[in-house]
């Protein structure tokens, strides 16, 4: 059976085919979620929001594009402005955080390429970090990006062209690695 | 110009250590499937609960009462009329009011279905507050918030989001029951103590409250009819 088949019977209320449309797509969406949320709980929690909405809006789904097109657009607007809630909420944390450790003072541990890694992708500002996630990392091309993040295609290689450069820098330290 | 810091090499290098950025687990598949198909159940539930069936078929009553109301009254007008004047009504007057009314009717339900919802949502926030010291509780306090985020939810994509007031609120308690229904029971001390700052800065409780009716519930209930 095609998708175009498999969408017509979940809006006919089949509930085996729910299952069978969520089951090809699960994985893409939960990787994507976590990719960008780097918490398996959230990931979980957009992973259902994403399928939630798409099921009930399947209605409005033209088949103009492919399904995961349409499906990966939920995707990554449910992750966005959750992690956007997330971040809002993490910064009055942090805000009181620094208030507390006025007069502080700290070593830096010499960090290792993990750590330093993960401190130069969370850097990134949020459109480089999520088309370089998309694209290096979960494999996603430029115009599946494109058209998740309603940008134009030059945008997304443009976007992932500077979040690699600013990587670049931010990694300088490892050189060596890529050099030999 | 994007194009001049291009290197083959340190892509391919950036590619294979980026592969362990929050590399994901196994995809959770019947879990979440699970959860998705109680979540899908439950905002079904949540559209006929028997509360708010009670308030939509009460305000319907309201409806209906206030319309008969008014259709009698005007026929009384008339009916003065018609010994004033000697002419016949033409037209059952009322109509228009009766419309309007029934329009506001889903207005009414929602409101009501808002009062109940930050109520409990007072309730649960004030009790967490109280209970922040008490690990053993976190559990139950963390279930409790993630039936409160489906409504918080629920109510999001609801008309009574339309008030944005109320939609800002719903958005600060959504943020703030995330958090709750995410704590740790085994490390939870600092992050409660965060979330209750959090709580402070942003001024949830005060807005909460400023934002239900006064009077108990159901009087507030009964308020907003």
């Amino acid at each position: 059976m095609d998708e175009s088949q498999l969408i017509a019977r979940v809006r006919s209320g089949d509930s085996a085919a729910e299952r069978a449309l969520y089951d090809a797509h699960v994985d893409r969406v939960y990787r994507l979620a976590f990719r960008l949320a780097g918490d398996d709980a959230l990931a979980q929690d957009f992973t259902q929001e994403t399928f939630i909405r798409a099921f009930d809006r399947l209605g409005s789904f033209r088949g103009d594009a492919a399904f995961s097109t349409w499906l990966h657009t939920i995707t990554t607007t449910v992750v966005l402005n959750g992690l956007r809630k997330v971040k809002r909420f993490r910064q009055r944390e942090a805000d009181i955080d620094d208030a507390h450790e006025i007069g502080t003072v700290h070593r830096q541990a010499e960090p290792d390429l993990k750590v330093r890694l993960k401190q130069a992708i969370d850097a990134l500002p949020e459109g480089y970090r999520t088309v370089f996630l998309m694209h290096d990392v979960e494999g996603y091309t430029h115009e599946e990006i494109g058209a998740a993040l309603g940008v134009e295609t030059g945008t997304s290689k443009a976007q992932l062209s500077r979040a690699r450069a600013k990587l670049r820098v931010a990694l300088a330290d490892f050189a060596g690695e890529w050099t030999i | 110009m994007t194009d001049q810091h291009e290197d083959p090499k340190f892509e391919q290098w950036l590619k294979n250590v980026a592969d362990s950025y929050h590399a994901p687990r196994t995809t959770p598949r019947d879990e979440m499937w699970a959860k998705i198909q109680h979540a899908r159940r439950h905002k079904h539930i949540i559209e006929l609960r028997p509360w708010m069936g009670w308030a939509v078929a009460a305000a319907a009553v309201l409806v209906l009462g206030i319309g008969i109301g008014r259709w009698t009254a005007n026929q009384s007008d008339d009916g003065s009329r018609v010994a004033t004047n000697g002419s016949t009504p033409s037209a059952v007057p009322g109509s228009t009011p009766v419309t309007r009314e029934i329009d506001s009717l889903a207005g009414v339900a929602y409101r009501i279905a808002a009062t109940q919802y930050l109520s409990r949502t007072e309730a649960f926030l004030t009790s967490f507050r109280t209970d922040a010291n008490r690990s053993a509780n976190t559990a139950r306090l963390a279930r409790q918030a993630r039936g409160l985020l489906a409504t918080t939810r629920l109510m999001l994509d609801s008309p009574a989001a339309n008030d944005p007031r109320l939609r800002s609120l719903l958005e600060d308690l959504e943020l703030v029951l995330m958090q709750i229904a995410l704590l740790n029971p085994l490390e939870d001390g600092h992050d409660r103590d965060l979330i209750n700052q959090g709580m402070n800065q942003s001024n949830v409780l005060p807005k909460l409250r400023s934002a239900i009716p006064a009077g108990p519930v159901s009087a507030r209930t009964q308020g907003a009819l």
